[in-house]
């Protein structure tokens, strides 16, 4: 199923209980990084712009779901389902960053997000057993049957 | 005026004559609902002589047309199709007494609140339901009979609950006016929250300097009887007659107490100062405040080492040289008549400490705006040093924190009203005693809406306070400082802030007293959404309750500012007196009465009578009402076996009547709704005045108690192939006839369990307690009521038409 429309994922109704109080975008942790995410311009922009125009907006993939915007918002907004939602519906238009869809691949074939041998030296210093092989038939079949291959045009 | 038809029929045939009027009430109705063609058909009704359609029923020319169709077809029974019976029966009946017809005879048919506002896009059967809400009225109509209402005399004497400053305030109106009050305060001194606050907006008066001689009229007033440490805890009687029990617990302190306060320094219990919101310690013998009414000192028991007449500690006693102190003061109760209630209870303050990201209790320096006021005031704490609470110091920086705890799902819905103006006249309150103090606002939206409020933000912006929109998302210590980190996006700039300050004002709102539950069921209030006591109309009756005789003044009703609960406890006070001088009310003509032939004696409607108004004469062993008790729920009519209860304009052959006449066209297609007058009826007109829109398919039956639906009545509209019935009424608990909707409970459930054991569906008949404030849900009953009937076969109701057939002579 590739999402055509956010709202399939997030009910669109609850945009309209945002009063801009900001407290989103003062809890947020890529804010305090300095990129400057701001979920309350987010669901501002989904309102008075449309989704389409925030699908194109790189920002997105700075959300890291942590929660917290949806934990302090004093309307209860789901702000982390939306941001999925945004980026559920740009994968599908193929505007997933090349780094991300660099992350989701490696997981794909080595089941670690992470290339492995960066970080075997450091496990190595602090006496940790070395990585066992993952089995990643189980991730292909899953990330198969999401449509992540399909909609990203990539083969397994 | 448009006058359908004139017929003249002969008088043997029908006794009742009816005279139809259908409102256009403008496009209000109109606009939905075809008018003239509901005029039409209402023309061709049994009974009906007379049918004619209006603009506006309730406007002077429509009143003096239905008094000239009165006189010129010799009407002798009136229906308005039009507005809720809330609104304007009063109007019509009051028409028709003028035209000589008694106004029991007149009969309303609400096409507006439950029919065209909530189906503005559904013409067709809206104009349907119109139809057969007109068709139920006139049925009833006919069968209606005149009554005579009894006047009953008014106890001249007022009772206030709460004694802040609404309370104080209304209880000197009436007294000035010659009335009796009595003033019933929980603490130990009147004042309230206006006590504790230190300046007032916008004149930035001192509060308690123009609080204290209103307080001190108050003590000595010769017409006002003030019971502190009293509570209310029963109520009996009605408009214009009130019992009230009120408990007063004792002070331990006589009123020879002259607050020398020699009695303290030995005292050796110590606990948290409640008037200073915990910020400083008290004793347990101690006075509230300094300018406390009555000015005398109270033992606090539960921290008094004497307990239970055991005298352990006589420190205070030996103290007192006035011989002041009263170990042997013992719990009073006593019973006060009075003809009017004024119900001015205040509020809470919302407690933010489950807003963990803004570190309330965690960080000392992180205060409430309560907390603030004591700590600037000069009789506060800190003797009006405005200190932070770690270390004692003058903060340089503060910060203003906006809207905790309202405006929000996850605490109050509501905006609190007072809480931009308080802090903005904190921020100069700060800036006039320590000028260079760096106050910075974080707000959503600044509400300066009153009478010189504008003024009062624009000095703050000009003195230097700055407003920066966008609340932090949370607040960090410096452990080493104490000081506090506030991050977050000031909106106005784009950009980021990160503050460091060194005290934060946690600006908290308003919330309906904790324990606000315990008086609502006692004096049977309502409650809205948010909690607070309902008013009986929000723009014509905004004092008054649904319950006759009691009024509401100050936060009780909603949170507002001082001159705010000031005026409406006045206008409480003066719509009270109208009431009391006049010195006598007319009590509606609705009660029981029993047929002495039919009644058996078997004792049923004894046993469920919620207000014990029924006993069995020891002569003749039949039940007899005693009609100044009765109060009209009309339960021992639904339970009586032998239909030997009449209850008064909601008789059963009435009552059979409109469920006869909401079944005559496609009844499977139908929900039949028996609404309590109260709660569910007002339920489905608040739906209709905030036009929540829902399916058609609900007919609607008033009834002034759910209590009243016996289970013929729903089995009968089952005979007739009605396709679901709902029954509801108040929540459990808030019923206005102390608890007669247990007994629907039970009646429901029995058809229940019948409907189960004829194989029959279950989910057709439908129980649902449904609040004057649940317009949204009643609503969505209704939407679920007609799922469930979609999924009804013919065949089911051919079934339940058979199962119930006897029962179809009940209507005959």
């Amino acid at each position: 199923m590739s999402v055509q429309k956010v709202w399939s994922l997030f009910d669109r109704s609850q945009l309209y209980e945002c009063y801009e109080c900001s407290r989103c975008s003062g809890s947020c942790p890529v804010t305090l990084s300095e990129v400057g995410l701001g979920p309350r311009k987010i669901l501002l922009r989904c309102l008075q712009q449309g989704e389409e125009a925030v699908v194109k907006d790189p920002m997105i993939w700075y959300c890291t779901t942590c929660q917290v915007c949806q934990d302090r918002c004093p309307q209860e907004i789901d702000i982390p389902e939306l941001l999925t939602g945004l980026r559920n519906m740009a994968s599908t238009r193929g505007n997933m960053p090349e780094r991300v869809k660099f992350s989701v691949e490696k997981i794909a074939k080595t089941g670690r997000s992470v290339l492995a041998f960066r970080i075997e030296r450091e496990r190595q210093r602090y006496g940790l057993p070395e990585l066992t092989e993952i089995n990643t038939e189980e991730i292909v079949a899953l990330l198969t049957e999401t449509g992540f291959f399909r909609d990203l045009k990539i083969t397994p | 005026m448009h006058v359908t038809k004139e017929k003249t029929r002969p008088k043997s045939e029908d006794q009742a004559r009816v005279g139809v009027f259908v409102c256009h009430c403008g496009l209000n109705i109109g606009g939905t609902v075809d008018v003239p063609q509901v005029a039409e058909r209402a023309a061709d009704l049994p009974g009906v002589v007379f049918s004619s359609s209006n603009l506006y029923t309730c406007s002077e020319p429509g009143q003096e047309e239905i008094k000239k169709a009165i006189r010129e077809h010799n009407l002798n029974r009136v229906v308005v199709a039009s507005c809720t019976p809330r609104l304007h029966e009063p109007t019509f009946r009051a028409a028709c007494a003028e035209a000589g017809l008694n106004p029991y005879l007149f009969e309303m048919a609400n096409i507006r609140e439950h029919c065209s506002w909530v189906h503005l896009h559904d013409k067709e059967p809206a104009t349907e339901k119109a139809m057969d809400i007109v068709r139920m009225a006139v049925a009833r109509a006919r069968l209606l009979e005149p009554q005579i209402e009894a006047v009953v005399p008014v106890t001249n004497r007022a009772l206030i609950i709460g004694g802040g400053v609404a309370g104080i305030q209304a209880a000197l109106d009436l007294a000035d006016e010659g009335f009796k009050v009595y003033l019933v305060e929980r603490g130990a001194s009147i004042g309230g929250r206006m006590a504790q606050i230190d300046k007032t907006f916008p004149t930035m008066d001192c509060s308690i300097c123009i609080l204290a001689p209103k307080m001190a009229e108050v003590g000595r007033h010769k017409n006002i009887t003030l019971l502190t440490m009293s509570e209310v805890v029963g109520l009996e009687g009605y408009i214009g007659n009130f019992r009230v029990k009120v408990h007063k617990k004792p002070r331990y302190v006589t009123d020879q107490c002259t607050s020398c306060g020699d009695c303290v320094k030995d005292c050796p219990q110590l606990a948290p100062d409640e008037f200073n919101e915990g910020l400083s310690t008290r004793r347990a013998i101690h006075i509230p405040f300094a300018q406390s009414v009555p000015s005398s000192y109270v033992i606090d028991m539960d921290l008094c080492l004497n307990k239970e007449g055991i005298l352990a500690c006589d420190k205070c006693l030996q103290a007192c040289k006035a011989h002041c102190i009263d170990f042997a003061q013992g719990e009073e109760d006593m019973e006060i008549e009075v003809g009017a209630i004024i119900v001015a209870t205040g509020v809470d303050v919302y407690d933010p400490t489950p807003l963990t990201e803004m570190g309330y209790r965690r960080f000392p320096n992180v205060i409430t705006s309560l907390e603030f006021e004591r700590l600037i005031n000069a009789g506060g704490p800190s003797q009006g040093h405005l200190i932070r609470p770690s270390d004692q110091k003058i903060p340089k920086k503060v910060a203003f924190l906006q809207c905790i705890g309202s405006r929000s799902t996850r605490a109050n819905k509501y905006c609190s009203n007072v809480c931009c103006m308080n802090t903005i006249k904190n921020s100069l309150l700060i800036k006039e005693h320590w000028p260079e103090t760096e106050i910075k606002v974080f707000y959503i939206d600044i509400r300066a809406f009153g009478k010189g409020f504008e003024d009062l933000y624009r000095r703050a912006r000009r003195e230097g306070v700055e407003f920066i929109r966008g609340i932090p998302g949370e607040i960090i210590e410096d452990p080493s400082t104490q000081n506090l980190v506030l991050i977050g996006e000031n909106m106005h700039l784009g950009e980021w802030y990160k503050y460091e300050v060194d005290m934060a004002i946690l600006s908290v709102g308003l919330e309906p007293r904790a324990d606000s539950k315990y008086l609502q069921q006692l004096l049977n209030l309502s409650v809205g959404r948010d909690g607070f006591f309902l008013e009986a109309h929000p723009k014509l009756r905004p004092v008054d309750t649904a319950t006759g005789g009691i009024f509401l003044a100050g936060c009780a009703e909603g949170p507002k500012d001082i001159k705010d609960s000031v005026t409406q406890a006045s206008a409480a006070a003066s719509r009270a007196s109208i009431l009391l001088n006049r010195g006598e009310v007319t009590i509606a003509a609705i009660s029981a009465s029993i047929d002495p032939d039919a009644c058996t004696g078997c004792g049923m409607c004894i046993s469920v009578c919620p207000y014990k108004a029924i006993r069995k004469d020891e002569e003749t062993g039949k039940a007899v009402v005693i009609q100044a008790s009765c109060a009209g729920c009309g339960t021992c009519a639904a339970e009586c076996r032998f239909e030997a209860v009449n209850m008064q304009h909601f008789s059963d052959v009435q009552l059979y009547s409109q469920i006869k006449a909401a079944t005559v066209e496609e009844p499977e297609t139908k929900i039949l709704a028996f609404c309590c007058n109260w709660c569910s009826y007002a339920g489905a007109d608040f739906a209709g005045v905030s036009r929540i829109q829902y399916p058609t398919q609900a007919r609607i039956i008033r009834t002034m108690c759910s209590g009243r639906v016996s289970m013929d009545f729903i089995r009968y509209a089952f005979a007739r192939g009605v396709g679901a019935v709902l029954v509801s009424g108040c929540h459990p608990a808030d019923c206005h006839y102390i608890n007669a909707n247990v007994q629907t409970e039970k009646r429901v459930k029995n058809i229940w369990k019948e409907l189960q054991k004829k194989g029959l569906t279950p989910d057709r008949l439908q129980l649902a307690w449904i609040s004057a404030a649940e317009g949204q849900r009643f609503a969505s009953v209704i939407s679920k009521t007609t799922e469930i009937l979609s999924r009804i076969t013919f065949r089911e109701i051919e079934k339940t038409k058979e199962a119930y057939r006897k029962y179809l002579k009940k209507g005959e």
